[in-house]
């Protein structure tokens, strides 16, 4: 188990406060923006950040992360570069890192290298939503004696049961879909998705954080009435599609004010 | 016959190929299809619909006819063809429609997608959807749309409604990302029809089990025709449907050579193909394990064919099973070898095949030569060409 992440869940459990993830791309909107990206968004008191490692057919995302995803690959980005983003931040910041993106460049660098990697740069984990507990399961003790987290989803659809043996085998926290369907939807809080929510909040024994389709204060507010948390990723791809490069460290800061209110 | 070979494999694997990669949005549906499927395989009722409506719907069995001149032409072996170019809709994709149809109503679902290259696939699965009375989107790279657009015609007759996929190369890898996000987004109600042997268990081992009645009825009919089984049988392999339907039923007759040819594009080392087998290396895509046209960053490399049915970077997770076995032999034709065989087959037996088809009777120039008087060659001609007679046009001028 990651410590940071550990740490950070604990601290905030105490305090009665809630998490605010943000997911960038690495190597996007430049090949280099990655790291001032991510020092800006510790400025601005996010607390832990998913690093999206871009695939070319991201089949969970919708159109603007699939977007930015082949900007990155073509700004050429590679595996080694993202492991480095990780690299520059750690000596100056504790903030957990999650690695997300899709099994194929993983298993094509080498699962047991990739997760030596990434221990070694001090990352805290993965986020792959198209490697699921059946696929994975034979990598948990290896990710275990690395204090690496592979954090699971779980979407409105998942039966009872499936939520509980996620629970079972999670290490941090919980990465809860908002609705059914990729990244960069509007999600609107039916009745539906409250019972879904509540059913989360009083069974599950970890915290979970709630991503897919959160982009306003009003959704911050909503999901964390019963979330520990929640993560923005397409509305924060577009903060940084529409910003010129010299106001990004400011409008980065004004977005993420924003969000928390 | 079980697919799978050893007790300790996981399910839904073949050796190590295979698997559920999926968001976890989508398991819920992949378990109720399994469960489905198994209620249809153990349903004599239901056999009896699917064999019903390959017969009176599709006019099965298919012809499995002899190439005389072909024959003649090459001075080898006897050549026959087993005519899927023949069944309603003009390709082997009607098989795999007609039953996953069947599934979708058992499963009550109210909506249908699909994925389409060619558009066979694209117009088979529209054909059932009207059929059955179900709303239907197909998905479809506009490059495709354009290269194959007499079925994008007929998909809008049939009602469905064909979307333009812009993504990637706009081929049939992007149209199958978009397929994969509707259904995401619209798991409950909707079925996705695949129109190969890929993707997550259990679409590999639906589909293929949909497809073998091409090679059952071919064992059949060589048997009446020639009293023993082929020395060879040859399919084309996009996603490898139509190729596992005619080789499964033959893969315990170790005799029965079996040879599927991918797609060299414009050349092997071009760069610019979709031999998948022959270069590829394994990965995963679309939901399975399976081999991958890939870079050395694990990014998926884009595949070319000037065939819209074979412009696929992966393949079903069986193939590349069976090519690690050695049990099916994968090969390739060019663009051009495919045109070549698809003007000889026309002119000298009054058939005009698929593109796709053309590739794996292209391979009939290097096989040919080393075959006897008396060996037996069976080629699938997964479907016809009137699809293609824009591209064929092209090449006669
Ligand atoms: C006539 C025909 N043959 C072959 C194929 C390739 O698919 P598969 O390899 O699944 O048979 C297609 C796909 O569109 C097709 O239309």
């Amino acid at each position: 188990m990651s410590q940071r992440l550990n740490n950070l869940l604990t601290k905030k459990n105490a305090a009665g406060e809630k998490v605010l993830s943000i997911y960038v791309t690495a190597g996007f909107p430049e090949k280099d923006a990655t790291v001032d990206i991510i020092f800006a968004l510790i400025e601005s008191g996010v607390d832990f950040i998913e690093l999206g490692m871009p695939f070319s057919d991201p089949i969970a995302d919708g159109p603007v992360i699939q977007n930015a995803s082949q900007k990155a690959l073509d700004n050429g980005i590679s595996m080694n570069e993202i492991f480095d983003v990780v690299k520059t931040i750690r000596p100056k910041s504790d903030i957990p890192i999650l690695l997300m993106g899709y099994i194929n460049p993983v298993m094509r660098y080498g699962m047991d290298a990739f997760i030596q990697k990434a221990a070694e740069v001090k990352a805290d984990g993965f986020i792959l939503p198209d490697w699921p507990l059946e696929e994975s399961i034979e990598y948990i003790d290896l990710l275990k004696r690395n204090d690496l987290d592979l954090i699971h989803l779980i979407a409105p659809n998942t039966p009872k049961n499936r939520i509980k043996q996620i629970d079972d085998i999670s290490s941090s926290f919980i990465y809860c879909v908002a609705y059914t369907g990729v990244t960069g939807l509007n999600s609107q809080i039916t009745d539906e998705t409250k019972a879904f929510l509540s059913h989360l909040k009083s069974n599950l024994k970890h915290p979970f954080i709630v991503g897919f389709g959160v982009k306003t204060h009003e959704d911050f507010k909503n999901f964390t009435q019963f979330a520990n948390g929640v993560i923005v990723g397409t509305r924060f791809i577009q903060v940084l599609e529409n910003t010129p490069k010299e106001k990004r460290t400011g409008t980065i800061s004004n977005f993420i004010q924003s969000i928390r209110g | 016959m079980s697919n799978l070979k050893t007790k300790t494999e996981k399910k839904g694997y073949f050796g190590p190929y295979g698997g559920q990669f999926i968001p976890e949005t989508l398991r819920p549906a992949l378990l109720q299809l399994e469960e489905a499927y198994e209620a249809f395989k153990n349903s004599q009722e239901f056999q009896d619909k699917f064999k019903w409506e390959l017969k009176e719907y599709v006019g099965r069995p298919t012809p499995l006819y002899f190439a005389a001149n072909l024959t003649k032409h090459y001075k080898g072996g006897k050549i026959y063809l087993k005519r899927e170019d023949l069944n309603h809709t003009g390709a082997h994709k009607i098989n795999n429609a007609i039953g996953q149809i069947l599934l979708a109503q058992f499963m009550k679902k109210k909506r249908i997608i699909a994925e389409t290259g060619a558009g066979q696939h694209g117009v088979a699965t529209a054909t059932v959807a009207a059929r059955a009375g179900l709303e239907c989107v197909v998905y479809m790279g506009a490059e495709d749309m354009e290269r194959q657009y007499p079925n994008v015609q007929r998909m809008r007759m049939l009602g469905a409604a064909v979307e333009p996929v812009h993504s990637g190369t706009a081929t049939l890898k992007d149209a199958t990302n978009e397929a994969l996000r509707d259904w995401l987004k619209n798991v409950e109600h909707t079925h996705y029809i695949i129109g190969s042997a890929v993707g997550p268990y259990p679409f590999p081992v639906i589909v293929r089990d949909f497809q073998k009645i091409i090679g059952e009825e071919t064992r059949e009919q060589i048997n009446e025709k020639a009293n023993r089984l082929p020395d060879y049988i040859l399919a084309c392999v996009g996603g490898g449907s139509n190729a596992i339907g005619i080789f499964y039923p033959f893969l315990s007759d170790k005799n029965v050579k079996l040879i599927g040819v991918e797609a060299s594009g414009k050349g092997i080392d071009s760069g610019e193909h979709s031999a998948t087998l022959s270069r590829g290396a394994a990965g995963v895509f679309h939901g399975m394990r399976t081999y991958l046209l890939q870079d050395s960053e694990g990014q998926v490399q884009l595949p070319y064919s000037l065939s819209a049915g074979l412009d696929y970077p992966g393949v079903g997770p069986e193939h590349s099973f069976l090519k690690d076995q050695q049990r099916v032999d994968y090969v390739y034709a060019d663009d051009r070898q495919a045109l070549d065989a698809a003007k000889l087959l026309t002119r000298l037996e009054g058939i005009i095949p698929a593109l796709e088809s053309a590739h794996a009777l292209a391979y009939l120039e290097e096989l040919m030569p080393k075959t006897k008087s008396d060996d037996i060659i069976i080629i699938n001609l997964s479907g016809r060409g009137d699809k293609d007679m824009n591209i064929y046009s092209e090449y006669l001028k």
